[in-house]
């Protein structure tokens, strides 16, 4: 599903990404460790072309990558196929929840308004906020808006989905609402790529973990034997 | 530039005067004074032109013109020196109540202004002449009586002046009279085809009748009077020694002397001085007259105000989003293009934009109608403001909103449509408000460019009757009356908008 292959990324004169190789399978959810300023996070922002790198290639859900700045209408169907989720969320809010789940569908894939609309109601019920569907983010906890932010990268139906930090600004309680989404997620054979420094959650979702240490990949393999080795946090 | 003209200021300013009895009897000064002061102030507006009162063209720093020499007589006879001060035209009398002794500007004589001010004898007599162009259709006055080519003709009047009351009286005439607040630009206008016609004192065209060689006097002047010198009423004094020294110069030839060396026929002139009748003195209007003649006027100005405002902003706001989008997606190349716009805008006066759009743009063969041209100079000169507000209110919103809506497939334009511009906009709400408001009274400087709103009816209607504080009390209570309701619609949209929250 993802094939990285001597990927590099510099930001001015420091390399942040170095030589890195790296595939992901379907179905799989691959956890990407390590610690602050590994690379992480401008890794998963490479994958669906948020920010461009200087060398090596990507293929993501049958989608090339190249190095340099990728041409829009690429980049496009690229995020079409992947989804997103950020460590703040970001939801729309001006809208609804439900309009937060409505609005790519309806203007990106010109899905009609009723179908968009149940496809929302379906997915606010798969992440347990079946009865907030009119409620604007700010009126929701942390952990409810990671909920709607994930069943909104759904409703696009994504082949690959990138969590970036999904639990790090929340609670202990709050992240387990948002783990049990992943996990069952998980379950339901969604590619997942999560980038986390919550060991907890690499260890119940993931069936791949990889560490990052200063742009280079030090262990991949078995969550087991990556998070053993892996520096405690 | 922003309330240039605001009509309130001037009038409450009078007021305050009025109120602060001593200081503001104080300033005009009586003959006593001016003799113990050693100086004649004398006011004038240079921009009306020849041959009255202009800066040389040889020596731009001097000021000459008839009125000048006749000026330096007049302190002379006083036994001071003249000091010019400089005041627009249709305003001058008011700086009676302020720094100046007296006006010489080719003011007529006529029955309002005789019962407002102290007017001397007359010391020019003067000629209503019709002007168009010499390729044109318009070859007699009496072909104003049926509409010209293109409808109703278009004439234009020196604003305030005694053309513009006889022009505007003669409902017999298939005509649109435009006020214009400098002679000249009349003349450029009937030269550029904007006007069909021009009327003015005969003497101004005469003047100036080489450098508008396309122009040429149509029939024979058809009207007429004198100009006179006016003082304040509380300087009685003053008002007599100018009559005096005025009939001296009149008797003994000297005031013969300036006209024969201005090519102002000073013959004929100092014979009709001399015959010059007694013009009856009219009295001043109740104010339930005022009200009945004055506040239809006003409510239909008030109108225009409406009309441009309502009509400008939309388009600011337009031109204004675009060009910040522009400036912050737009390619690269565009955007110091863009950047160059909003400076240069904001960087110049309204008042000049307006007179590019109105008075040079028919030069290179784009002549647009005045409320167009008044539409589209506060259009431009908004939109470098509403450009500014909007790039700083999409900056405001979080980069992570941008890119959220990218990660979902969107487009650029998408994702600036359905998500950061309606977040932006929430942003923005109070100072496009305010701005809105601000252009509402900015357009009162559209009078430069002929276009007649509150403010220009106001100052025309004051002069007109000599109520110029019960008209400005009205003028701005009408402003507000326009302007609070927008206000609260901002403040309930502010308040809706943090409900949702």
């Amino acid at each position: 599903m993802i094939e990285v292959v001597a990927l590099s990324k510099n930001r001015g004169r420091k390399r942040v990404l170095e030589d890195l190789s790296l595939s992901v399978a379907e179905g799989g959810v691959t956890a990407i460790v390590g610690p602050s300023g590994g690379g992480k996070s401008t890794l998963l922002r490479c994958l669906n072309g948020l920010e461009p790198f200087d060398a090596g290639g990507i293929e993501i859900a049958g989608h090339q990558l190249a190095p340099g700045g990728h041409p829009h209408a690429l980049l496009e169907r690229v995020r079409r196929d992947v989804g997103m989720v950020f460590q703040q969320f970001n939801l729309f809010p001006q809208m609804t929840a439900l309009e937060n789940l409505m609005l790519a569908p309806r203007v990106v894939s010109r899905l009609p308004a009723a179908e968009a609309r149940s496809r929302a109601i379906g997915l606010l019920e798969r992440v347990g906020l079946g009865g907030f569907a009119e409620s604007r983010p700010a009126t929701l906890s942390g952990g409810q808006q990671q909920r709607v932010a994930i069943a909104r990268a759904l409703a696009m139906q994504p082949r690959v989905i990138l969590f970036d930090e999904p639990t790090s600004a929340l609670d202990p309680a709050m992240s387990a609402e948002v783990l049990d989404v992943i996990v069952d997620l998980a379950r339901g054979g969604q590619t997942m790529v999560v980038v986390t420094h919550d060991h907890s959650l690499a260890r119940s979702a993931a069936s791949h973990v990889v560490e990052l240490v200063a742009g280079r990949i030090r262990r991949q393999g078995s969550p087991a034997e990556v998070l053993a080795a892996a520096a405690p946090r | 530039m922003r309330g240039i003209r605001a009509a309130g200021a001037v009038a409450l300013v009078a007021l305050t005067c009025e109120l602060a009895l001593g200081v503001a009897r104080g300033v005009a000064a009586d003959l006593a004074a001016v003799v113990a002061r050693g100086e004649l102030a004398w006011a004038a507006d240079q921009e009306g032109g020849g041959p009255h009162v202009f800066l040389d063209p040889k020596d731009p720093r001097r000021l000459t013109g008839f009125e000048v020499d006749l000026a330096d007589l007049l302190a002379s006879e006083l036994g001071v020196s003249p000091r010019f001060q400089q005041g627009q035209w249709d305003r001058l009398p008011l700086l009676l109540d302020r720094s100046v002794d007296c006006v010489i500007n080719g003011i007529e004589l006529t029955p309002e202004r005789e019962r407002d001010y102290h007017c001397s004898r007359p010391y020019f007599a003067y000629a209503l002449q019709l002007l168009a162009r010499r390729d044109g259709r318009l070859d007699s006055f009496e072909r104003l009586g049926s509409s010209g080519p293109s409808g109703r003709w278009r004439v234009g009047v020196l604003t305030g002046s005694a053309a513009e009351t006889v022009m505007r009286s003669r409902s017999d005439l298939e005509i649109d009279v435009i006020g214009y607040d400098g002679t000249i630009d009349s003349m450029e206008q009937v030269v550029s085809g904007v006007l069909d016609a021009a009327v003015m004192d005969d003497c101004i065209f005469n003047f100036y009748a080489d450098r508008f060689a396309p122009l040429r006097a149509v029939g024979r002047p058809f009207a007429g009077g004198f100009y006179t010198i006016l003082t304040s009423r509380e300087t009685p004094a003053l008002g007599r020694a100018v009559d005096e020294a005025l009939g001296r110069i009149i008797a003994d030839g000297r005031l013969k002397r300036i006209y024969d060396r201005w090519d102002l026929a000073g013959r004929q002139q100092i014979l009709a001085l001399r015959d010059a009748a007694e013009i009856p003195v009219a009295g001043r209007s109740s104010l339930r007259q005022l009200a009945v003649s004055s506040l239809p006027l006003l409510l239909a100005s008030a109108g225009m105000t409406v009309l441009l405002s309502s009509a400008a902003f939309p388009l600011a706001i337009l031109i204004g989003l675009s060009i910040a989008i522009g400036r912050l997606h737009g390619p690269v190349w565009l955007r110091p293009i863009l950047a160059g716009y909003v400076e240069v805008v904001r960087g110049t006066p309204l008042m000049l934009q307006l007179y590019a759009l109105f008075f040079l743009l028919p030069k290179i063969g784009l002549a647009l109608p005045a409320l167009v041209a008044a539409i589209a100079g506060l259009a431009i000169n908004y939109s470098a403001y509403e450009s500014e507000i909007y790039r700083a209110g999409l900056k405001a919103v979080p980069t992570g909103q941008f890119e959220a809506a990218l990660s979902l497939g969107m487009t650029s334009w998408q994702a600036l449509r359905h998500v950061i511009i309606p977040q932006a906009v929430r942003l923005v709400m109070p100072p496009v408000t305010n701005d809105f408001i601000a252009l509402f009274k900015d357009t009162s400087v559209c009078s430069a460019i002929t276009v007649i709103e509150l403010t220009k009816r106001y100052s025309v209607l004051a002069l007109s009757t000599g109520r110029i504080v019960e008209l400005a009390v009205v003028t701005a209570l009408l402003y507000l009356a326009m302007s609070w309701p927008l206000s609260v619609l901002s403040r309930r949209f502010e308040a809706s908008q943090e409900c949702q929250q």
